[in-house]
């Protein structure tokens, strides 16, 4: 029996970020060599195909990811029409639990938007759908935060806002389980499996600090701790 | 009112043309955008900051119709003023409205300098306000620019020199794409 095809959802973000350090291609080596799917909602082909083909400076890249999308590197999830009902339902649930659990200033916080809202919503359907725990491709770094620590979130909004948070907590269980990487642990698996076209000491670095530059939320201690990786 | 206070230091620093000063107000109404969650503020803020490199660019003022401009952008902001002074909302958010179709009377060379200062502008608020916490997706959208826009115009941000958003250890998130790519 062949083994079992893997998944993986990704947010608008890590695309972009991909497709501007000219690293789309690297998507396409890891689908080819470790038999892996890389799925997208309805919000992130908007996002990073549809509406960047009516603007004349992101016409290229869109045309280059749409190419991707035509091969079937990224696609979107083959979900029921009820599923499409209840991702939209789950998605503006994310969104309005996230919009409203944080209040500086007896004002609401907005936390979460459309794109990653509904990426997240995809997980849950996946998983009712397959059993398995798909991971999220992010590199928004509040959305990150929101799942996997959202005390801390609270307390970055503290600093941010200079004055108090407050935090309904409870309410934020339900983003709870969520398996999140970033486009810099894909390079770094793309790195070591020699698929990233280049080599060299500074190879590693150079790509992590170019997904830094477009977006990706990577601290200086985490590349330097890659670095250190054997 | 903060923004007022702000606005009245952004006309004072006006008559000197000292746009240092202007350009580190647009900063301080970019804290009140974060607190206040506020789309005119933000617009305030890209209208501030745009003024401070209209008056620090020498390139176009020789070109026709620049005092006429220049004349009309400093006049909304006095618009913008005198609304606040008054609480009246809508007039003020006419004066934003009116400050942003300034630019589309706007023909030649004129009107390419000055798209090219207001598109900048909104860039440098978008990433400050990115910097500030809020999301990527809600800053891009805020500023009607798309996230491509918004990450080429990404830099380095002094949250990256610390831990501040590390929440998972990275051994870990390595082990979770492992488990997909082996």
């Amino acid at each position: 029996m062949g083994e079992r095809m893997k998944q993986l959802i990704f947010d608008a973000g890590p695309l972009i970020n991909f497709s501007m350090n000219g690293l789309l291609f690297v998507l396409e080596e890891l689908k080819k060599n470790c038999n892996v799917e890389f799925l997208i909602t309805k919000e992130v082909k908007e996002e990073v195909i549809d509406r960047p083909l009516t603007i004349r400076r992101f016409e290229l890249e869109a045309l280059r990811m749409q190419e991707l999308f035509k091969k079937k590197v990224i696609q979107l999830a083959a979900i029921s029409a009820s599923e499409v009902q209840e991702l939209r339902k789950l998605r503006n649930e994310f969104m309005d639990v996230a919009n409203r659990s944080y209040i500086a200033k007896h004002k609401a916080v907005h936390l979460l938007d459309k794109g990653e809202a509904a990426a997240l919503a995809l997980c849950v359907i996946m998983k009712k759908k397959t059993g398995n725990e798909i991971p999220l491709v992010i590199d928004e770094r509040t959305a990150r935060m929101l799942v996997e620590n959202p005390t801390h979130l609270g307390k970055i909004l503290e600093k941010k806002f200079h004055g108090t948070i407050d935090i309904h907590l409870k309410d934020l269980r339900i983003f709870e389980g969520f398996k999140i990487i970033r486009s810099t642990e894909l390079v770094y698996i793309a790195h070591k499996k020699k698929l990233t076209g280049i080599s060299g000491p500074k190879a590693l670095e150079a790509l992590l600090y170019g997904l830094r530059f477009k977006g990706a939320s990577i601290s200086d201690e985490e590349i330097e701790a890659y670095k250190g990786m054997k | 009112m903060h923004i007022l206070a702000d606005l009245k230091l952004v006309a004072k620093a006006l008559e000197h043309n000292e746009y240092v000063v202007i350009k580190q107000l647009s900063n301080t109404i970019i804290d009140h955008v974060t607190a206040h969650q506020d789309p005119d503020l933000l617009s305030v803020a890209v209208i501030v900051y745009a003024l401070s490199k209209l008056i620090e660019r020498e390139q176009y003022k020789d070109e026709k119709n620049w005092k006429k401009f220049y004349t009309s952008y400093c006049g909304t902001i006095g618009s913008m003023i005198s609304s606040l002074e008054k609480n009246d909302d809508k007039g003020f958010r006419k004066a934003i409205a009116a400050n942003r179709s300034l630019i589309v009377g706007l023909g030649g060379k004129l009107h390419y300098y000055i798209s090219d200062v207001i598109t900048r502008a909104r860039m440098n608020k978008a990433s400050q306000l990115y910097e500030k916490g809020i999301s990527m997706e809600k800053t891009a959208n805020a500023l009607g620019i798309s996230l491509w826009e918004l990450s080429e115009y990404m830099g380095p941000r002094s949250e990256d020199k610390d831990n501040l958003y590390i929440s998972l250890p990275l051994s870990k998130r390595i082990a979770l794409a492992k488990e997909v790519f082996g």
